[in-house]
């Protein structure tokens, strides 16, 4: 217990059955302290949210709210074990997120008829599917893009486990089949059981990662344009997005949706607006590329469930609007930069160097932290943190609308789950290569089809490859249907039968966390 | 009723994949041209010189190869697909051309090109990307992907003409079937209809899975004897419904489902006649391909468009058949782990039912049927339903 990485046993601080640990984790001195600056520091923006009556409104409106109180135990389950350089990355990152959530929830209220309803405010505000890139909205400095989802679902089920289980049973009961994919069935289920807020000029969907998504889509967009008379546009983003073939039809759905927006809030598209992000998100991609070139080094800095969510906020639902995030980007490279030169480790031993590939379990995506402390298998990207490095245009209009259809098109999980099997399977083998990683652990999400459909040929080709591969079986949103410890388990079995290997961290390897957020 | 002439040969053909006409117009030196779905615009497939069967697994048994390599949470059908694949069921194909429009099937048609399950020398995939929106810029897409996934390749692959002439002729005999299948379907409208929704299946089935020329004298000659066939007295049903959703390729599911006391007037599923049999217009002024392809983009009815007039126009479009032929109800079915017809079943039941008044089954199926139980109690109790229904209107109940 101290300064020293892996010198606390944090299995020891569980408690079975109740919500929240024994005590928080103990670091050294400097570290705690730093720690417990950033516990404060979000427990001030909790603390801000809720003194506007709007937000305290829709706390009593909105059943999914109630998550929003694990925020602070999210962030310490996602930088458990971490020391010096690693753990201020960590909170840099979520700093940034949380904040970047609070704004997205309160211009909500602001505008939702349920609550602030500021109509002038509502027509400023565009609806964006969850798992969207929001581009499209940079060139409109005037518009924001608020998704809806992902406070209600996406967030909802990072803070507590079982968040979105009540909505899964209420899209089940209103007839829809279980074995679909959970997240655009809470979605559906959100919307079925009236508990998205109200508000918005215009909704911008799009078919985004799956064929349940571009169907959960048609739910709500006939709540939307029926009930609450907000138009819809259907984006179409073409499925074989590796292919030149389908780039002009692609381009012309961006022209397209831009007319729509422009149609719907008399807003026109502003170019110099949309460079100025351009930069900004090709910066954000350098410093992205930065990290990952680092991640295929001895000494990764930058890495697992971290550098996924971050990356997942900065590359879709900012894409270069908000500087801030630019700025902590720069900070993070620091940081990184100085402990690589140093040859700083995150755990005490890295026994496997690991791609995490597949989709994550939404309620357990700290599971990545809990392998590298556990078993030092070092989780070094995972599939959602390799989306597009491409640079975009910062001059040049008509190409940039090809820029825009690409990165539409290579939404992250979407860019793997779609465009056939190159992207999926022969990809991954290249990573492994790439990043010199000798395992890969594949999350299995069950109602994901588009992975499941190539579960032998992934097993196949480990084995052709040489690569330790361990399937790791979930659910996504549903922790009923396979509980974490069940994901641990699958670890612990291939760790000690096939590999037989101790763990880093004996604490960890039968913990209780069934009821915990 | 009298059995029709030819209903136990088309019984034949369903019975496997490499059926008789397939033999036959392969010996005739035609290739053949494999593909999964709705959305290829089979017309292209069935260019002079080639012909194209729509791929099922008749007499599905164990599909534990197609599980191992897509576990168990993908459809019965891809699985099967696959499973047959693997098995050497397709062996007799020269090309398969697969929309990547629901990811179980391109997924399954990925897995037989990587496991290498097709020995022709010249043998070719191609994924189609398909319109999600039938609007200019959809068809803009579906005609270059037409044009390079199914006409180059046939040309270039197998040297087969792929001119605007041959487009057109291969779509004058796609209507010449299509139209004998609908005037075939007329029937069904009848108070006491002369076929049933088992034997329509039967036909329809066999169009999609033979060379439609070979099967035109047998259609024409059944058309003949349709015409003069006399219904059997009194009433063979107690319930007339249109069945709506996802594939079927069971020649069980029909059975069943008019076993239990409905007649199956209007076939609105992958592999039915509507859409999938109406004749195909052709003016001069614009190119064949582009037509064809437009025909194929208005027409469809697949869960998978997501524009909203595609949505309503899903509902709408069951609600005009249940008019027109007569239907006192609706079975909406899916086969189990489909998502698009998981919403489509679900959004749809509700809106026949609560805003077109219907009484509406929603049910999931597995691939093969069989002559399953728990299905078949279903559409008994559903069919009970509907007359208690109708003998509460006729009491004023």
């Amino acid at each position: 217990m101290g300064k020293k990485i892996g010198s606390e046993r944090l299995g020891d601080l569980y408690q079975p059955g109740k919500k929240v640990r024994k005590r928080r984790e103990w670091r050294g001195v400097k570290d705690t302290l730093y720690d417990y600056s950033r516990w404060l520091h979000t427990m001030g923006i909790l603390g801000k949210f809720m003194l506007n009556k709007n937000n305290v409104k829709a706390f009593f409106r909105y059943r999914w709210m109630l998550n929003f109180l694990a925020v602070p135990m999210m962030v310490d389950r996602h930088t458990a074990g971490l020391r010096g350089n690693h753990l201020r990355i960590a909170h840099t990152e979520y700093d940034l997120v949380v904040e970047d959530v609070a704004k997205l929830m309160a211009n909500m209220f602001r505008a939702d008829k349920n609550t602030g309803n500021d109509r002038e405010f509502s027509k400023k505000l565009v609806i964006l599917d969850e798992n969207e890139m929001s581009h499209l909205l940079c060139g409109f400095p005037n518009l924001i893009g608020v998704g809806r989802e992902i406070p209600a679902v996406y967030v909802s089920v990072l803070l507590q486990q079982d968040a979105v289980c009540h909505y899964i049973d209420v899209a089940q009961e209103y007839g829809l089949s279980g074995d679909v994919c959970p997240m655009p069935e809470a979605e559906a289920g959100v919307s079925i059981d009236d508990d998205y807020p109200i508000f918005g000029a215009c909704a911008l969907q799009c078919n985004t990662t799956c064929d349940g998504s571009l169907m959960g889509n048609g739910v709500i967009a006939r709540r939307l344009e029926k009930e609450h008379g907000i138009p819809c546009f259907q984006l179409a983003a073409p499925i074989r997005h590796t292919e030149d073939g389908v780039q002009e039809y692609a381009a012309q759905e961006i022209r397209n949706a831009i007319k729509f927006i422009e149609d719907c809030t008399g807003e026109k598209w502003d170019w110099d607006a949309y460079f100025e992000c351009a930069k900004r998100f090709n910066a954000e991609t350098r410093e992205r590329m930065e990290w990952l070139q680092m991640s295929t080094t001895e000494y990764p800095q930058v890495i697992g469930a971290n550098l996924a969510l971050y990356t997942e906020t900065v590359y879709m639902a900012i894409g270069g609007k908000v500087p801030a995030f630019l700025k902590a980007d720069k900070k993070i490279t620091k940081l990184a930069m100085d402990s690589f030169r140093k040859k700083e480790m995150i755990v005490p031993e890295y026994r496997h160097r690991a791609i995490i590939w597949g989709v994550q379990a939404q309620y357990y995506t700290d599971f990545l932290p809990w392998l590298q402390n556990c078993w030092g298998i070092l989780p070094l990207v995972d599939m959602l943190s390799m989306v597009s490095t491409r640079m975009i245009s910062e001059d040049d209009p008509k190409q940039a609308i090809y820029d825009m259809a690409h990165l539409y098109e290579n939404m992250i999980m979407r860019n793997r789950t779609h465009g056939g099997y190159k992207v999926l399977l022969n990809d991954l083998w290249g990573f492994c290569q790439q990043f010199h990683a000798d395992m890969v652990i594949l999350w299995e999400h069950m109602s994901c089809k588009a992975l499941d459909g190539m579960h032998g040929l992934f097993e196949e080709q480990a084995r052709e490859h040489g690569i330790r591969l361990i399937w790791a079986v979930h659910d996504l949103m549903d922790p009923r249907v396979v509980p974490r410890a069940s994901l641990r388990q699958d670890v612990n079995r291939y760790m000690r039968s096939v590999l037989r290997e101790e763990p880093l961290d004996p604490s960890l390897e039968e913990i209780d966390d069934a009821d915990s957020w | 009723m009298k059995d029709l002439k030819y209903l136990y040969y088309f019984e034949k053909l369903l019975d496997e994949a490499n059926n008789e006409l397939v033999r036959r117009a392969k010996e005739e030196g035609r290739i053949c041209i494999g593909s999964v779905c709705s959305l290829v615009p089979e017309v292209l497939l069935s260019l002079p010189g080639a012909f194209t069967v729509r791929l099922r697994a008749p007499r599905t048994g164990s599909i534990d190869m197609g599980t191992y390599y897509m576990t168990s949470f993908l459809c019965e059908y891809s699985r099967a697909l696959l499973e047959r694949a693997i098995e050497g069921g397709y062996q007799f194909l020269d090309g398969l051309v697969a929309p990547d429009a629901c990811s179980m099937i391109n997924r399954a048609v990925e897995n037989m090109e990587l496991l290498k399950t097709m020995p022709a020398e010249k043998f070719f995939y191609r994924y189609m990307e398909i319109p999600m929106k039938a609007d200019d810029n959809g068809l803009s897409v579906y005609v270059s992907e037409s044009r390079a996934k199914i006409l180059t390749p046939l040309r270039e692959v197998y040297g087969i003409d792929t001119s605007d002439e041959a487009v057109r002729k291969a779509v004058k005999v796609h209507n010449e079937i299509c139209d004998l299948i609908t005037r075939i379907g007329e029937f069904r409208k009848e108070e006491n209809p002369r076929i049933t929704g088992y034997e329509y299946h039967m036909i329809t089935l066999a169009s999609y899975v033979c060379p439609k020329d070979l099967l035109k004298d047998m259609l024409e000659e059944t058309l003949e004897e349709l015409e003069k066939r006399e219904p059997d007295s009194g009433k063979r049903f107690r319930a007339r419904v249109v069945v709506v959703g996802s594939e079927i390729d069971d020649v069980d599911m029909i059975r069943l489902i008019e076993e239990s006391g409905a007649l199956v007037v209007a076939d609105r599923f992958c592999f039915g006649a509507l859409p999938g049999r109406e004749v195909i217009l052709l003016n001069d002024s614009e190119d064949a391909l582009t037509q064809v392809c437009r025909h194929y983009m208005y027409a469809s009815e697949c869960a998978r468009y997501m524009n909203r007039e595609k949505i309503d126009g899903r509902r709408e479009y069951v609600d005009r058949l249940a008019k027109e032929y007569h239907a006192d109800g609706i079975i909406y079915e899916q086969m189990k782990f489909c998502d698009y017809w998981a919403y489509e079943r679900m959004v749809g039941s509700h809106v026949l039912r609560e805003e077109y008044g219907y009484p509406v089954l929603s049910i999931e199926r597995p691939y093969a049927i069989g002559s399953s139980g728990q299905i078949r109690t279903r559409v008994q109790a559903f069919v009970e339903s509907i007359e208690i229904k109708k003998l509460g209107k006729k009491g004023g109940i």
